[in-house]
């Protein structure tokens, strides 16, 4: 008797058994969806790859990591809910201030700040950005601070348009090909993230040292990881903040911290996006 | 037209591996040709294919970054099929937008943003077209079309530096190759031509060497393996036997025509004897009839003194004549004056008038050897005798300077005929028929070195030898 219960037990497990996988498949929880931009991450498998795991295993579910190709893209998925949580960048969460929140904000060389650089060719005599008038320049994209905002509002200042002060203007949606279009002289001069700008002379010196840095801007704050202010209560969205602030906590999260030139994640605070919110002013006002 | 003769001068063992090289050449070089013109259909088939396929990618990717005339997007594109691409072949990629303005190019310094393409369309052929032409960058143009229509324009500059070198270095191999190739059979067939040509060398050093009398081939050197040349050879040693046994007839004939002109004087010498031996017998009449009248015995003996010395004139020219140990010696006053003797009286019986000049002293004689040149005088002295005919005029002037010496006969008769000139003057093979006489007097003159002309001016015949006169030292 015994020996046939264990049959009929055994019988009506291998009969569950597809059921309950086809359950866990069809109805398990839905990934935790984090968007990026190319703005920084530009075609960095081993550092997605070293993020995604890192952030799995501090929030404990499966992330998917979604990339987008502009922050305006980004901030209207934010605000539809398409994606849970994203890294941005100060101009873009200054536009959204209202409907979202801050998750954390990385700390890069000890500060959760970082600078806007204005660069042209190695060999090009100019000094300062009044030098390139009438020459051709390339922004990373409309939405970016170091890589729009911080050059526009300069001009705005002078009363120019970038526009009216360049003969030509392109947006290359990427910091890096901002640097690749002054190298390659499609463009004399350009604005570029200054953190994506460093971290790329140790990364892909031959590139970088084909240009030369004539302005920094004034420190700003560090672009940061926000999520809709309305849903800062959610467990998932909760435990990524979590995930994010203790990143240099873990092995994998100091390995990924590593491949991003970052030292840590910290909670940050709205003051430090003052500067950019000065010139988001200069820019509106102008 | 000057190498050919000399070409044809060179001998026969050069000029067949000349021949041979010159056709090595011609076939290396045809074959040359064939090979680098494949090779140029491959370069130029692998060079369209290129230009063809990278067109077409350009297109395909272009599109709608070309349509959005997005600047960015269309040097990105540039640039990273650039970096994609391995080796160097693509120089310069630029693409125009349908107005002709450049949107972007791999290298924006070189084409800037903005610009008009048409700058880079210099020269420029669609990819189907493209071909090596020695320049080491080629350029092709064709338009950029998307979804059926035309949008733009893609310039690329092909490099083709390598390909160029490719073919050079091919052409080197081959000029290299086929130089070695040919001056190796052009050597080996010169040593096989010369091998198989030495016998007709032989022959022809045999014939070169014998300042006209051939010598035979020994029969050692005759190749029997070869039997045409065997035959040939053979044949030629039989003809150099025939012509020396013919030197050897004329020699003889020449031997035998001093006789031949004492013959012709014979009957007149007779009467030169005969004559003074009537007077001779008259005179030793009349000294046996008048013993005791000394004065008529003086002048008998005297008359018969007279005779008998003309008689040993004539005789001692005789003998001189025929006397074979002078040869050899130096040409006197004398031997004229012998001539003369002897000559005289065939005048006398054809009752002839003589004019005899002789201004030559003994030393305008110096260096001509008297046996030939007596034969020359005598045999051209009879001819114009005898042409002269009954009461004709026979001449002789004998003058000497300048290195030269000048002897010249005259005769009123009707002149030389055509035969008799073609003897006196020419070398060729003697007509038929015929004495041997004026032969002998232009063989004669050509050994001395000298020259002979004949001249007809109104009725006289003039006949001139002229004999260069050698130092005095040589004779």
């Amino acid at each position: 008797m015994k020996s046939t219960r264990r049959a009929v037990l055994m019988g009506l497990a291998t009969a569950a058994a597809p059921f309950v996988a086809t359950r866990s498949w069809a109805r398990g929880p839905a990934p935790f969806r984090f968007a990026l931009t190319p703005v920084f991450l530009d075609n960095d498998a081993a550092v997605i790859s070293a993020l995604r795991a890192a952030l799995a295993e501090g929030m404990g579910q499966d992330i998917e990591l979604v990339q987008r190709r502009t922050y305006q893209e980004i901030s209207g998925a934010l605000l539809d809910g398409s994606v849970d949580a994203a890294w941005t960048c100060g101009y873009p969460y200054l536009q959204h201030k209202t409907e979202l929140s801050l998750l954390g904000v990385p700390v890069w060389r000890g500060r959760p700040l970082y600078q806007s650089y204005l660069i042209v060719a190695k060999d090009d005599p100019a000094t300062a950005l009044s030098d390139l008038r009438g020459g051709t320049h390339a922004f990373s994209d409309p939405d970016s601070n170091s890589g729009f905002l911080v050059t526009a509002s300069d001009l705005a200042r002078d009363g120019q348009t970038p526009d009216q002060f360049f003969s030509r203007v392109i947006f290359t949606y990427g910091h890096r090909n901002v640097v690749r279009s002054v190298a390659g002289g499609l463009t004399r001069s350009g604005s570029v993230d200054g953190y994506v700008w460093e971290a790329l002379s140790s990364a892909e010196p031959d590139l970088t040292a084909r240009t030369k840095v004539i302005v920094r801007s004034e420190w700003l704050g560090f672009p940061p990881m926000v999520a809709r202010a309305d849903r800062m209560d959610e467990p998932s969205v909760m435990a990524c903040k979590a995930a994010l602030l203790g990143l240099s906590a873990t092995a994998q999260g100091t390995e990924a911290l590593k491949l991003l030139s970052l030292d840590a994640i910290e909670p940050g605070e709205d003051a430090l996006f003052d500067g950019i919110a000065a010139r988001i002013a200069v820019l509106s006002g102008g | 037209m000057r190498p050919l003769p000399r070409f044809r001068n060179l001998p026969v063992t050069l000029r067949v591996p000349l021949v041979m090289a010159g056709l090595m050449i011609l076939l290396g070089f045809l074959a040359s040709q064939s090979v680098l013109s494949a090779l140029g259909k491959v370069q130029d088939a692998r060079l369209s294919e290129t230009a063809r396929l990278h067109v077409e990618g350009l297109s395909v990717a272009l599109g709608p970054s070309v349509l959005r005339q997005d600047v960015w997007e269309v040097y990105d594109i540039l640039d990273r099929a650039r970096s994609a691409y391995d080796g160097q072949r693509l120089l310069l990629s630029i693409v125009a937008d349908e107005r002709g303005r450049i949107l972007a190019a791999t290298d924006p310094r070189r084409a800037p943003v903005g610009e008009e393409v048409a700058g880079f369309e210099v020269g420029a052929v669609p990819p189907d077209a493209v071909r090596m032409t020695g320049d080491p960058v080629l350029r092709v143009a064709a338009p950029l079309l998307f979804q059926g229509r035309q949008i733009g324009q893609i310039v690329t500059e092909l490099d083709v530096t390598d390909l160029l070198a490719e073919r050079r270095n091919v052409s080197m191999w081959l000029l290299f190759g086929n130089a070695a190739a040919t001056a190796l059979l052009a050597f080996g067939g010169w040593l096989a031509v010369a091998k198989i040509l030495r016998p007709v060398g032989a022959l022809v050093s045999a014939m070169d060497d014998s300042q006209g009398a051939p010598r035979p081939i020994a029969e050692s050197d005759i190749p029997r393996g070869d039997p045409g040349l065997s035959r040939l050879i053979s044949t030629y040693n039989r003809m150099t036997a025939a012509v020396e046994s013919r030197a050897e007839a004329e020699r003889r004939l020449a031997e035998r025509e001093r006789f031949v002109s004492l013959g012709r004087l014979s009957s007149s010498l007779a009467h030169e004897v005969n004559n003074p031996l009537g007077g001779l017998l008259n005179a030793a009449d009349t000294i046996l009839s008048y013993s005791d009248r000394p004065e008529v015995v003086r002048q008998s003996a005297e008359l018969m003194q007279r005779g008998l010395s003309h008689l040993r004139d004539v005789t001692r020219a005789i003998l001189d004549e025929n006397r074979l140990d002078r040869v050899g010696q130096a040409l006197r006053p004398e031997d004229l004056e012998d001539l003369k003797l002897l000559f005289e009286p065939e005048v006398a019986s054809r009752a002839q008038r003589l004019h005899w000049n002789v201004e030559a002293g003994l030393a305008g004689l110096k260096g001509l050897p008297a046996a030939p040149v007596r034969q020359i005088v005598l045999n051209l002295l009879l001819n114009a005798g005898a042409a002269a005919g009954q009461h004709g005029q026979v001449g002789l002037d004998v003058t000497a300077g300048e290195g030269q010496f000048l002897i010249e006969i005259t005769d009123t008769g009707p002149g030389l005929g055509q035969a008799d000139l073609g003897r006196l003057l020419a070398s060729g093979p003697l007509p038929p028929g015929g004495g041997v006489g004026l032969r002998l007097v232009h063989d004669l003159v050509s050994q001395l070195e000298g020259e002979i002309q004949h001249d007809r001016v109104g009725d006289k015949t003039y006949v001139r030898v002229t004999l260069p006169l050698k130092d005095a030292s040589h004779a």
